[in-house]
């Protein structure tokens, strides 16, 4: 996928080594500071961070960017929120590329030819979903993988389904549902907000491009001579996908997956933002803009600092697809 | 025909779907819509006498039935809402004789307003927006999208690529915050925010957030443009035009541009669908009192029928245009997947 | 030499956005506060007629309707509607207003009003014993939303008029044309305060008996709403009630609202002379304005009625054990909680805001180290700071929402509980949530407790917050599920104490109890600061109500008094 002549045209292209030698930054800002930095960013200074008309002091020697409201250290938390914001934005990649390949994938390869579902998997899919729907989470993924396993230990027949059909059809409403509803929805449903939930509630809502996407993609690559050819032959299903359609789609899944990164940085900000994020005191990027805001007139570093260190991330992240689009693709853009 | 007659079907299935999802989430959420009509205050004889009002004691089963039923139905013509209080909260949408169809979407719990009433004031506004920014948008993205197209691979190519992902990867409260502090507080050109009492008001104070939505989604629109642009502009019937002597501007003009504008359409389309649902953050952050705004009060007070139509309209709206998109091109271009772009406007 | 350069670009680029930003973002921050616009006579002038006093809101008004639900805006607007029978004065004692004068008897178990005469309401009818009783039956009848109906079960007949069994209100009884009697099931030295509350106060015929949602609002008030003065969402007017039963008053034309504006456009059309009075500063303006020299004498601190504090429920380990809750309330820095907004807190030191006090001095819980980690030590877990070991040895969950003081306030409270070994965990929810929670019976261990006093008497605090039969598995209002006999007793009897200052007494023995038991580690008070323009005159800050404009003139040249009638709000 990546091989020596992509390289080359990535290294070649200036704002995508830019965009990498940002974030390589950026990830050494969050590493190191806090193992550097005298304040924590949990601990509020008093009396020195109190200034001589009781706002909070700006930049300056002892704190290099400033203190907040209630008086902690801007720097130290502007890098452990860099930690948090990076893992977050990362793993919810994660979890939305696995889903949206998954879907994608299965919905291009069996587009128009409809999928063979045994019996215990459909069984267990719809329990979950019932299971879901009541709030049994940890019933409805027992009940899934119970029936994924007992379909894939024995040969069962079943009904052919147009999964394609079925999944875009997922896809139009869940895109239709306003996002504020459903992030408050599964904020409300889980006890309290923690990494965890955030980051797997921005993966469960962020697969729907890639889907679609990779869904396209496959379309594409299942007529190429080869796999139809491989396809005629009588190889399995699973073979086929793995030595031919999966090496394919590599690249415009990992461009994806680079932009999502990207995108998932801002929907955490977002996120913060609005109040739905990560409790406090935890600081993210997003979470620190939206503490910030109410004292804008005063304390304009308060909102300056994260404005600008998640511009540049999601910057760099963007620009670093971008490159990879253009490397691994330089003809068809 | 038959296919239209699918599509058309999937729609309501679709819009069904969803708002009986939102219904579900909306009793689901712990919060009591009484407690927040009474205030934190109240005591709870009080409490439960305004949810008795409010008639959400009731089975949400019972509760759901109602909604549908009482959503689109036929009543009078013409309505008194003194002389009869069960048409009181209903809008007249089509006339058939001397009956019409109404569509109702109950009262609201804490503004007292029934809902149609809400949503026809704050529709229109949530429209100008929409339309203003994807104006901007379109304007912006076009003429930097053809910029770059022409003169690819040069430093103004990937200038304007670079710049464009800058407005992509700046949230949309990021981006409206800058524009509030420059042309608002700094420089005092435009109002900082709201929505002003006259015509001349509106059109000041629809600036910074039609800029700010414009701003977010033009960079799309330039690498749509670009990409599109650039693949027509080296093919060989285009070199030829040039070849022949046909000046630049209009080779780009006539056959470019054409044939680049469809994919732009099909995403202008499906996204104009998008932020007809309210661009939530925007409205809030500009204090634009659309469909969004609307939406985001309703939520923090558990106002279930607000609540509930605003859903209605957003997923209408998206259908619709979906639709109309699928209706103008036959297949969609795969490569329309950024679906976070939509999102957290 | 190509990467480089890339990097040198990168660098470029980064720095170049941050310079931008923090060029940018100074452009509009730090303005120096703009001079007053001065009266135009001196302090001795007479009070001059005319003008319209122009104020904006950051929320939306609800409502104007008093027996519907009332919220902190529509307070304002519906006071200036609404006259009541008694009002408070700037004291907050009861005084007469609609009522000429009453007399208590039989211990307390009846009052008798008589109203004033030729009090002519809005529509030009004349307030009589008839409009009371009727405009009273339509708050409390059952259909209709109001949230202070449960504070009048004291009335004779109130269950079965609530049940709807009864047709009208037993213990109102209208006697004469001007004479109204009330009568409750048992005696109650506070009852004169309640019937100042908006619910009470008396509203035109047209009125009708049963609460409507297009009913035009219409009372005795100083100010008067004329059909289509209120634009919902935009803004309202009222204007001037020619008669008015004080003679000569209001001085005011009208009094203006616009709805949904924001405080830096406050600020503008208010620097501009576009706005009269700003009441919706951040904590920081209100900070500048109070410490500006030029301003101070414009200024004016609102009634201090509301008290917020950290909420213990007694109920849930480890605050079931008043050791534990005693080593919280000394744990606190309330100066460190001051700081977050000096303007505008004040600290709370017991169990009543500053404005119903018994003893504004007196100090019933305050900051004391050595003394938490003493009571940590005699409720059985004690803390060694300098090893970090000891204390409660399980993470305890906070609830909190994500607005206004307590996101700055909760994690000052983790780090001081933390240095007396309790670990919170702040819980972040919804607002709705929040309540639903907070008020649930079992559900919380700690959590942020306010309250904003109905009425300014200690009974308002104390009756909902910490009497035992306030308690109820949802919807409290106890939300530290506090009981204590010898507390209910004493609440119990100060109603029926009719001498004020054995009432005080007994108040005050009540508020000692709180304080060393400790259901709430009290932290600080909260009120408003508003700041007029100087050629407003006349504003003095009532101690219940917001804005209580009746008797505020204007006083600025002629052609600005020209401007200001005419033109509106850019």
């Amino acid at each position: 996928m990546l091989d020596a002549r992509a390289l080359a045209r990535f290294r070649r292209n200036r704002s995508a080594v830019a965009g990498a030698v940002v974030v390589a930054a950026l990830v050494l800002f969050a590493l190191v500071i806090p193992l550097l930095s005298r304040h924590g960013p949990l601990t509020s200074n008093f009396p020195d961070g109190v200034g001589p008309d009781l706002m909070p002091v700006g930049p300056c020697a002892e704190f290099p960017l400033g203190v907040d409201r209630i008086f902690r250290d801007v720097l130290s938390r502007l890098a452990v929120a860099g930690r948090l914001s990076l893992v977050i934005a990362t793993s919810a990649t994660l979890i939305a590329t696995a889903i949206g390949t998954v879907v994608g994938v299965v919905a291009g390869y069996y587009e128009g030819s409809g999928l063979k579902v045994p019996w215990p998997a459909l069984a267990g899919l719809v329990g979950a979903i019932l299971a879901a729907l009541l709030g049994w989470m940890w019933v409805a993924v027992s009940v899934l993988l119970a029936g994924v396993a007992t379909s894939a230990v024995r040969h069962f027949s079943g009904p052919r389904l147009n999964v394609d059909g079925v999944l875009m059809r997922v896809v139009d409403v869940l895109l239709a549902f306003p996002f504020l509803l459903l992030v408050m929805a599964i904020g409300a449903s889980l006890d309290h907000t923690s990494s965890v939930t955030i980051f797997v509630t921005l993966g469960v809502t962020g697969w729907l491009g890639i889907a679609r996407v990779l869904r396209a993609k496959t379309l594409q690559v299942r007529t190429l001579d080869y796999v139809v050819a491989s396809r005629a032959l009588g190889q399995s299903t699973p073979r086929v996908l793995l030595r031919h359609v999966l090496p394919n789609i590599a690249g415009p899944l990992v461009v994806s997956a680079t932009v999502l990164v990207a995108q998932m940085i801002v929907a955490d900000a977002v996120l913060s933002f609005l109040g739905v994020g990560i409790a406090p005191p935890t600081p993210t990027w997003g979470r620190m803009l939206f503490e910030g805001q109410s004292s804008i007139q005063v304390a304009p570093w308060l909102v300056a600092a994260p404005a600008t260190i998640l511009v540049m991330a999601v910057w760099g992240f963007n620009m670093i697809g971008e490159g990879l689009r253009d490397a691994l693709d330089p003809r068809g853009l | 025909m038959r296919r239209v007659l699918r599509r058309l079907g999937w729609s309501v299935v679709v819009v069904w779907a969803v708002v009986s999802l939102a219904f579900a989430v909306n009793n689901l959420l712990p919060g009591d819509p009484a407690r927040m009509v009474a205030g934190a205050q109240a005591r709870p004889a009080d409490v439960a006498r305004i949810r008795a009002q409010l008639g959400i004691g009731e089975p949400a089963l019972v509760q759901y039935v109602r909604f549908w039923r009482r959503l689109v139905h036929v009543g009078p013509r013409v309505v008194d809402p003194k002389a009869d209080p069960s048409h009181a909260t209903c809008a007249v949408v089509v006339p058939l004789g001397s009956a019409a169809v109404h569509l109702d979407f109950g009262k609201s719990f804490m503004k007292h307003a029934p809902v149609v009433d809400l949503i026809a004031t704050r529709l229109p506004r949530t429209f100008a927006l929409a339309a203003a920014g994807m104006l901007v948008q379109l304007l912006f993205g076009l003429l930097t999208g053809v910029l770059a197209a022409t003169r690819r691979g040069s430093r103004l190519d990937r200038l304007l690529v670079g710049t464009s992902v800058l407005g992509i990867s700046a949230p949309t409260f990021l981006i409206a915050l800058a524009l509030q502090l420059v042309f608002a507080r700094g420089l005092g050109w435009l109002p900082i925010d709201g929505f002003g009492t006259t015509l001349d008001e509106h059109l000041r104070c629809l600036v910074l957030p039609a800029v700010t939505l414009g701003i977010y989604g033009a960079a799309y629109y330039t690498r749509l443009v670009r990409d599109e642009l650039a693949a027509l502009l080296e093919q060989d019937w285009i070199r030829t035009a040039r070849a022949k002597g046909a000046p630049a501007w209009r080779v780009v003009l006539l056959h470019g541009l054409r044939n680049a504008l469809l994919p732009v359409v099909t995403a202008a389309g499906l996204d104009f669908g998008a932020l007809m649902g309210g661009a939530v953050v925007t409205e809030t952050v500009f204090r634009w009192p659309g469909l969004g705004d609307l939406s985001v009060q309703a939520l923090l007070n558990r106002d279930g029928p607000v609540i509930l139509a605003c859903v209605v309209v957003t997923s209408v709206a998206i259908v619709v245009a979906n639709l109309l998109v699928d209706a103008l091109y036959a297949r969609l271009d795969p490569r329309i997947g950024d679906v976070a772009l939509t999102r957290s406007r | 030499m190509r990467s480089i350069r890339a990097a040198y670009d990168a660098l470029a680029a980064a720095l170049g956005l941050s310079a931008i930003l923090l060029l940018v973002l100074p452009a509009g921050c730090s303005r120096a506060l703009s001079d007053p616009i001065p009266p135009v006579h001196d302090d001795e002038a007479a009070p001059r007629r005319g003008g319209t006093l122009r104020l904006a809101s950051i929320s939306d008004l609800r409502g104007l309707d008093p027996a519907g639900a009332v919220d902190g805006l529509s307070l304002g607007p519906v006071h200036l509607i609404f006259a009541g029978l008694v009002d408070y004065d700037e004291h907050a004692r009861i005084v007469p207003e609609l009522a000429d004068h009453w007399s208590v008897e039989d211990g307390g178990r009846t009052y008798r009003f008589v109203l004033r005469t030729g009090v002519t309401m809005h529509d030009g009818t004349e307030l009589t014993a008839d409009d009371v009783k009727r405009s009273i039956e339509r708050a409390l009848h059952p259909s209709t939303p109001s949230q202070f109906a449960s504070y009048f079960t004291g009335l004779v007949g109130y269950g079965a008029y609530a049940n709807g069994e009864a047709e009208h209100l037993e213990g109102v009884v209208a006697e004469g044309r001007y004479d109204v009697r009330f009568r409750l099931q048992r005696p109650d030295a506070t009852f004169p305060y309640l019937l100042a509350l908006h619910a009470m106060r008396p509203t035109c015929k047209s009125a009708g008996y049963r609460y409507s949602d297009t009913w035009l609002p219409c009372g005795a008030g100083p100010f008067k709403l004329e059909r289509g003065g209120w634009q919902p969402g935009t803004s309202l007017r009222l204007v001037r009630h020619p008669g008015y039963f004080r003679p000569g008053l209001p001085y005011l034309d009208a009094v203006e609202w616009t709805f949904n504006m924001q405080e830096p456009a406050q600020r503008m059309h208010f620097e501009r002379g576009e706005l009269d009075l700003v009441r919706d500063w951040t904590d920081i303006t209100a900070a500048r304005f109070a410490a500006d020299p030029r301003w101070q004498k414009y200024g004016a601190v609102e009634g201090d009625n509301a008290m917020y504090g950290e909420t213990m429920n007694t109920r849930v380990p480890p605050f079931d054990n008043v050791e534990v809750r005693r080593a919280v309330a000394a744990a606190i820095d309330r100066e460190h909680y001051r700081l977050t907004g000096p303007a505008r807190m004040r600290v709370l030191t017991q169990a009543l805001p500053g404005s119903v006090a018994v003893d504004p001095s007196y100090v019933g819980q305050r900051y004391d180290y050595a003394a938490a980690l003493e009571h940590m030590r005699k409720a059985g877990y004690p803390y060694d700071p300098a090893t970090g070991r000891g204390g409660w040895p399980d993470p305890i969950e906070y609830l909190l929402y994500d607005q206004g003081a307590v996101t700055l306030t909760a994690p000052l409270l983790q780090q001081d509980l933390a240095r007396i070994g309790l670990r919170i965990r702040l819980k972040v929810v919804s607002f709705p949530t929040f309540l639903t929670l907070q008020q649930r019976a079992g559900a919380v261990a700690i959590s942020l407790g306010s309250n904003l006093l109905d009425y300014p008497e200690p009974s308002a605090v104390f009756d909902g917050l910490f009497t035992t039969s306030s308690i109820s598995p949802e919807g409290t209002q106890n939300t530290s599920f506090y009981s204590n006999p010898r507390f209910d007793e004493l609440a119990a009897k100060a109603h029926l104490e009719l001498d004020p200052e054995r009432r005080r007494a007994l108040y005050q023995e009540a508020n000692a109890i709180l304080c060393d038991e400790a259901p709430w580690a009290f932290t600080f008070g909260f009120h408003f600061y508003d700041v007029h323009q100087g050629y407003v005159r006349g504003f003095r800050p009532h101690p219940v109500w917001p804005l209580d404009v009746g008797s505020v003139w204007l006083d600025r040249t002629g052609d600005e008094l020209e401007r200001m009638l005419g033109g509106g709000l850019r």
